[in-house]
């Protein structure tokens, strides 16, 4: 027992490098950010309570900042689901020579975006529009989903097709019936996390308009954060950081909700 | 129909690799010509790109490598403990590894702040040690590891590092190399940290060059970004085949 005991109290010890470094350079600063967004300034230090929040959700750059974050979740991250669900379902139940193509769909996850921006701006050099970040983004973050996806096609175990099939099942049925019950909840993960992901989309704009002012319809909310370091405002960086949190938090939190209820 | 099917996906795979193919072609050409003209600027003329190019190749792999130091033993000890309270602290990891970077920036910024660690290679370094993403990916994957196996080398030595290096890691080296090509690949993508975190041009790594690399004589720009792309491309040819084994992070429930 005792055996048993000190077995248990090392397991827990692994966790400490993680936990102090998660501590210092996360929990404990944020702690701080909360503290910031909810004082006038470094040096006055008044409570304000809910000013900076105010200020920052009437913020014109905030909410355009938003209005752009929103507009990529809701047009480019379907259109990266769709394509991703193809190409994996072609990687995963193709012919040999379709699979052979799987490497230039997961690529572009490990090339970095600096050395592939140059292409899009001498391509892109005068868009009006927000579609150049666009593809950059489904171009860039396919290859995760594509992984992911394949990953749990191919999980799906050969003999429960052979089973269904001796049934009697067609391949519409087996579909319907089996891949898809047994991949929603990986569909599902992927779609949160390319949601998440476009919060991220800042590098990719950065590097492609070189500036850190972007025309209005690529203006991100780091652009905001970004503006706001330079200017060494900490009470609108503290309220963004907190607002962005607590954005995820929620998207994350009710997208595992949903996954738990799903599965029972 | 076959036929139909290979042909679309075959044009589906080169627009995705043009970008990539093409800006190789580009860096060979100067004046609408085949050059070499372009590398010979960037490597006998243009001095700050050596630096940063050692910054970049220096802090990818300090944290690739610490990293794997620090969740190794955090993922073994989630997947063996007991206690009351893993499960939430493993959702709490998820929801970190979520955070987009406008969240953790400003926390880790106050983080180093305060230990005077700004304008150094440890503030780019130390967070990204710290990084949920491997922890969450780790654990996963060790749900399906064979627990006989650790039981087997605890019999034999009461040393918690060696039950992990010689029961557990070589049951997750697929896991680990995936995770080493991303989180490779993940930091010799930074952008906002160096920029946000170092002052000192001598500290700066090779995408700052790229976006500023106008103020550079001659065509050094796309030569510079093929030799940028040209480290985490040797990994993915070495590691790729691992990713789908590897990431298993599809069901978190």
């Amino acid at each position: 027992m005792k055996k048993h005991l000190k077995w248990n109290t090392k397991c827990k010890l692994c966790f400490l490098p993680s936990l102090i470094g998660t501590a210092v350079f996360f929990v404990v600063p944020y702690m701080r950010v909360l503290y910031y967004s909810l004082i006038d300034n470094q040096f006055r230090r008044n409570f304000v309570w809910f000013d900076n929040y105010i200020k920052t959700l009437t913020n014109k750059y905030f909410l355009l900042s938003l209005k752009n974050s929103l507009l990529l979740i809701a047009i480019a991250v379907p259109i990266l689901m769709v394509l991703a669900l193809v190409i994996s379902l072609a990687l995963s139940y193709g012919i040999k020579w379709v699979r052979k193509t799987r490497f230039a769909f997961v690529l572009p996850m490990v090339i970095p975006t600096a050395s592939i921006v140059l292409i899009w701006r001498s391509v892109f050099a005068d868009s009006s529009t927000a579609l150049p970040i666009y593809l950059l983004f489904i171009w860039k973050n396919i290859g995760i989903c594509i992984v992911l996806l394949t990953a749990a096609f191919t999980s799906i175990e050969g003999s429960v097709f052979e089973a269904a099939r001796l049934d009697g099942a067609n391949s519409l049925i087996l579909h319907t019936k089996i891949t898809i019950p047994m991949v929603a909840p990986t569909v599902f993960f992927t779609a949160l996390l390319s949601i998440v992901n476009s919060f991220k989309i800042f590098k990719e704009s950065y590097l492609f308009y070189g500036t850190n002012y972007p025309p209005d319809h690529s203006y991100t909310l780091q652009y905001y954060m970004n503006n706001n370091f330079l200017k060494l405002d900490y009470q609108s960086l503290a309220t963004s950081a907190v607002l962005t949190s607590i954005l995820v938090f929620g998207i994350v939190m009710s997208g595992i909700f949903i996954q738990r209820r799903f599965d029972r | 129909m076959r036929k139909i099917n290979a042909v679309f996906f075959a044009i589906l795979a080169l627009i995705f690799v043009l970008p990539v193919a093409a800006t190789m072609v580009f860096s060979f050409r100067v004046d609408g010509g085949f050059s070499l003209q372009g590398y010979a600027d960037l490597l006998f003329d243009c001095f700050v790109f050596y630096p940063m190019f050692w910054n970049s190749v220096l802090y990818a792999a300090a944290i690739t490598i610490v990293q794997l130091a620090v969740i190794v033993p955090c993922a073994f000890g989630f997947s063996q403990a007991k206690f009351r309270g893993k499960g939430a602290l493993f959702v709490f990891y998820i929801i970190l590894m979520m955070m987009p970077l406008q969240v953790t920036i400003l926390p880790n910024y106050i983080g180093l702040r305060d230990m005077g660690l700004i304008d150094t290679p440890w503030g780019i370094i130390l967070p990204m040690i710290f990084s949920p993403f491997g922890v969450v990916v780790m654990h996963q994957y060790m749900k399906n590891i064979v627990n006989s196996v650790i039981e087997a080398t605890r019999i034999e030595t009461n040393s918690i590092f060696r039950v992990i290096f010689t029961g557990v890691i070589p049951q997750i080296r697929i896991c680990i190399f995936a995770v080493v090509l991303f989180v490779f690949a993940d930091c010799w993508n930074m952008v906002e940290q160096p920029m946000l975190f170092l002052k000192n041009d001598g500290l700066k790594t090779l995408p700052v060059f790229i976006t500023n690399a106008q103020g550079y004589t001659g065509e050094v720009l796309f030569p510079a970004a093929v030799i940028f792309l040209i480290p985490v491309l040797i990994l993915y040819l070495f590691f790729n085949e691992n990713l789908e084994k590897g990431l298993t992070l599809g069901d978190l429930s």
